[in-house]
């Protein structure tokens, strides 16, 4: 092989070499894009879901800058739920049939709910949370908080009957709402943060389910939601009762059902 | 295409029709029927609304900036279809892959000048309606050199973009018909294409008649006089307007309950006026709005207001479901104008803000 041969060879090798290294940046690059729209796909999929459970500008806030101070006075309508006699029963069962019972009956509670323009805030041991007006504004809050109750007890029902089937003990649910002015915000640290909303309202929301343990109903509200509430609801006016932390008596109604026709 | 994959899409609640008279309209404005208005020939003023409001001249803004604000709204109002249909757009308009895509993963981070992403905020904003948009939303934008009158195109395009999400989703329309900008005819078309799809420029400003000035809704109408907008949409709402298959109190009621959910009070007021020059009392059109509901609202209106108020903030799925519900309680003309106008009070609604600045 003369000199000249050699450096054809040289030059031809180098040429492959560059090509190769050429093709493997290509590549890489196309990999790389790929891993990259993957996950800004990923990213875009949580910010959608996220706007289920918090306004838009605070899923934006939190995602561009990883916080948010956007907070504001609104007016909200906020369903407690809870179980009766869940300590006792959860004392009885076998810790992963609790849970299973438990993660049941908290999905279908969050499908009736979400099925009427509330979400839920947040899960408090066998208890739970939901807002409706947080994250748009919403004129048919206190309809929709009533509607998502009944749904609740009829969904609750239904599940019972799964329950009673398997030879499980069965559930019952106490429901509280009211509806007033309530600070709204991300709220906790940096290792914890949730779009919450904290006030009286939220308070007097609570203390109205726990009476459902001392009076005669299962879904029980207050003055301030019967006010905007359809007249097709069907509810029995209960006897004042001395809840914690409000001065007067508070009037309760009792939610019986809804007539559609 | 990202997030919206994900968006739960229906089966398409409609079948495209033929109206030869109507198709020849359309062919006359744009050179070919839009393939979303098949769906809708049926209906003389939707087919109408298609001609006036499909491409809406620009004055001010850049025709790039109304491709744009089309895309920012359409994702961010989850309609798969406007999503589809913009993106091809932009593509057969030159616009590089690799910018379209900064665009949807953050248009704050795009490489856009400060007035053009102010530009895009607004849009949104206006669209969002969480709250309903005000003047002082649109100050960042003037800040930025934009024109009041610069700003009301902005949120005519907006709002435009807001009636044809609503009009694409609510029956489900097939977004993979709109995914066409890869296929060879448009590859080898694409200049001829490009020609036909460019926003075009609005030669001067254009001044509403003292007739146009007139008519249901006016406020909003006049509020963007000056812009070729305001004769078009004059135009489609009295066409709206005009006897059908629908009942005037419904189409009243339609536009009430959006207007109630977004909280924009002139176009309640207008729509209240209305609906009680229809001979309902004040009480039964609060009752109606207040429960969706009530003696004076007959089961189909008692549908369609849900539909209406589900269109307000929408989720795809959940508001394709309730368009069922009405389409199964209703013909296909009736079904085709309520969703239309579902739309239409969504759009006219979002236009309060230029009401807004046009005090200004």
């Amino acid at each position: 092989m003369g000199p000249a041969e050699l450096s054809i060879g040289v030059g031809a090798l180098l040429v492959a070499a560059a090509i190769a290294v050429a093709l493997r940046v290509g590549a890489d690059r196309r990999r790389l894009r790929r891993h990259l729209d993957g996950a800004t796909a990923e990213l875009q999929r949580l910010q959608t879901s996220f706007q289920h459970f918090a306004p838009t500008a605070v899923v934006e806030g939190i995602v561009a800058g990883g916080g948010s101070a956007e907070a504001a006075r609104r007016e909200v309508t906020v369903l407690f739920g809870d179980l009766v006699g869940f300590t006792h029963l959860s004392e009885r069962l076998d810790p992963e049939v609790l849970v299973t019972v438990l993660n049941g009956y908290f999905a279908r509670m969050s499908r009736a709910i979400g099925e009427h323009r509330g979400h839920v805030a947040k899960f408090i041991g066998d208890g739970l949370m939901a807002l409706f007006g947080a994250i748009e504004p919403n004129p048919w809050q206190a309809n929709d908080a009533v509607h998502a109750a009944l749904a609740m007890q009829h969904a609750l029902a239904a599940y019972n009957a799964e329950l009673a089937d398997r030879g499980l003990p069965t559930l019952q649910l106490g429901i509280g709402i009211h509806r007033g002015i309530a600070i709204a915000g991300v709220i906790g640290s940096h290792a914890l943060v949730e779009f919450t909303v904290i006030g009286r309202t939220v308070n007097l929301a609570s203390r109205v389910e726990r009476l459902t343990r001392e009076l005669p109903a299962d879904i029980l509200i207050t003055a301030a939601v019967r006010e905007g509430l359809d007249p097709r609801f069907t509810l029995d006016e209960l006897p004042a009762q001395s809840v914690r932390g409000v001065a007067d008596p508070v009037v309760t109604y009792a939610v019986r059902g809804f007539r559609s026709s | 295409m990202g997030a919206l994959d994900a968006v739960e899409w229906e089966v398409c609640s409609l079948e495209p029709v033929r109206n030869p008279a109507a198709e020849r309209m359309l062919r006359s404005t744009f050179g070919a029927v839009p393939p979303s208005a098949r769906y809708f020939l049926d209906c003389r003023w939707v087919t109408g609304a298609y001609a006036a409001l499909a491409t809406l001249p620009v004055h001010q803004l850049s025709p790039d900036l109304t491709e744009m604000i089309a895309l920012v709204v359409s994702q961010d109002n989850s309609c798969r279809y406007c999503y589809t249909a913009t993106r091809a757009t932009m593509k057969i308009l030159g616009f590089p892959e690799a910018r379209i895509r900064r665009l949807e993963e953050n248009f704050l981070g795009a490489d856009l000048s400060p007035a053009d992403t102010a530009a895009l905020a607004f849009a949104r904003c206006v669209s969002r309606a969480t709250p309903l948009a005000c003047a002082a939303d649109a100050q960042p934008l003037l800040a930025a050199g934009y024109s009041i009158s610069a700003a009301k195109e902005v949120v005519v395009f907006a709002a435009n973009s807001v009636f044809f999400n609503r009009l694409s989703t609510m029956p489900a329309l097939p977004p993979h018909e709109m995914d066409f900008a890869d296929r060879w005819w448009a590859r080898l078309l694409r200049p001829l294409i490009a020609s036909r799809m460019r926003t075009p420029r609005a030669r001067q400003s254009v001044s509403l008649q003292p007739e146009q000035r007139e008519g249901v809704f006016a406020e909003f109408v006049n509020a963007l006089d000056g812009l070729s907008t305001a004769p078009r949409l004059r135009a489609v709402l009295d066409d709206a307007w005009q006897p059908s298959t629908l009942s005037q109190r419904l189409k009243g009621l339609v536009f009430a309950v959006v207007a109630r959910g977004i909280t924009c009070t002139p176009a309640e007021r207008e729509a209240t006026r209305l609906l009680v020059a229809e001979g309902m009392a004040i009480g039964e059109v609060e009752q109606a709005l207040a429960h969706l509901s009530g003696p004076a609202v007959d089961p189909l209106e008692q549908s369609v207001l849900t539909l209406a108020r589900e269109s307000i903030w929408y989720r795809p799925a959940q508001l394709q479901h309730h368009a069922r519900a009405v389409r199964a309680q209703c013909t296909r003309e009736q079904f085709v104008e309520v969703i239309a106008l579902t739309a239409l009070a969504n759009a006219v609604c979002r236009l309060s803000v230029a009401v807004d600045l046009a005090r200004q």
